[in-house]
């Protein structure tokens, strides 16, 4: 059973959700915002470069998205976190906190999932 | 590349330090009760690894700043080179690291309330497997950093 402290009960949701969050951000590509560092600037949402710039300039001007993806994650997992530490305990209590553990195994075994296609080129 | 490269031995030195924490922590926790208390893992058992969780958050929290500053100078300077070189197992492994660290990240706060007071056998069970995850975490993306820095560090 989950504690019914409200500091827990979003500490574990937090963890939680964030896992399952990242997952959708990096399978869909939803990026809160998008980092050039070679031209020093962020651009919000997700943004390629070969939409921004002709193709062959790509190069020039790499895209980030793990700072959006992350950030995305964040924002839905602490939404999340704070609606359930809003709860009353009672109806957490008989949520089983192995979940904290077992979304993020899961998510990261996704992560490998999605980063298979690195080691088939 | 003075700063990145300043940072990034901060960064391993960190690292390092994160890395003694959390597999003592590890080993500890998941340590039988009946060990002997003269052996190796009743020594590790006698040392109160409920102490190391606010290390090991701290250390963590630095561990990824500063990674997540150096991330915007490997992306430009080091990662087009790698491509160049074909070495895309490395950076698979390397986007494995960004992923897993963060996930990490965000079990912090779970794993700071599971260490920081005296708790029940099931969440026992919780925090022993947070801390191993976190382990994981740190050990791989200890590795593949140091993998990555071996074929084409800063400065190369």
């Amino acid at each position: 059973m989950m504690s019914s402290a409200p500091l827990h009960r979003f500490a574990f949701a937090f963890g939680t959700a964030f896992a399952v969050f990242y997952v959708i951000a990096v399978a869909k590509d939803l990026a809160l915002f998008t980092v050039f560092p070679s031209l020093g600037i962020v651009l919000a949402g997700t943004q390629h470069t070969n939409d921004l710039t002709d193709p062959a300039m790509g190069f020039l001007a790499p895209a980030m998205y793990w700072y959006g993806w992350a950030a995305t994650a964040a924002l839905g997992a602490l939404t999340f976190g704070v609606v359930v530490a809003l709860l009353p305990g009672r109806w957490t209590r008989y949520f089983w906190p192995g979940l904290v553990w077992l979304f993020p195994a899961l998510s990261m075994i996704a992560c490998a999932y999605l980063t298979l296609p690195w080691f088939r080129l | 590349m003075v700063l990145p490269t300043a940072l990034l031995i901060i960064h391993g030195l960190v690292a390092v330090a994160l890395l003694g924490a959390i597999t003592h922590q590890t080993l500890a926790a998941w340590a039988t009760a009946g060990v002997h208390p003269s052996s190796f893992f009743g020594r590790f058992r006698s040392v109160p690894s409920a102490r190391f969780a606010n290390a090991v958050v701290v250390l963590y929290a630095i561990s990824i700043l500063l990674g997540g500053i150096i991330y915007l100078y490997f992306r430009v300077d080091i990662r087009p080179g790698l491509e160049r070189a074909g070495h895309w197992p490395a950076l698979g492994f390397f986007d494995l690291k960004e992923h897993f660290a963060a996930i990490g990240l965000a079990l912090l706060p779970a794993y700071w309330v599971c260490w920081r007071r005296p708790i029940a056998e099931e969440r026992s069970q919780t925090r022993a497997m947070l801390t191993s995850i976190l382990a994981f975490i740190v050990w791989w993306g200890f590795l593949t950093g140091h993998v990555v820095n071996n074929i084409m560090g800063f400065g190369s």
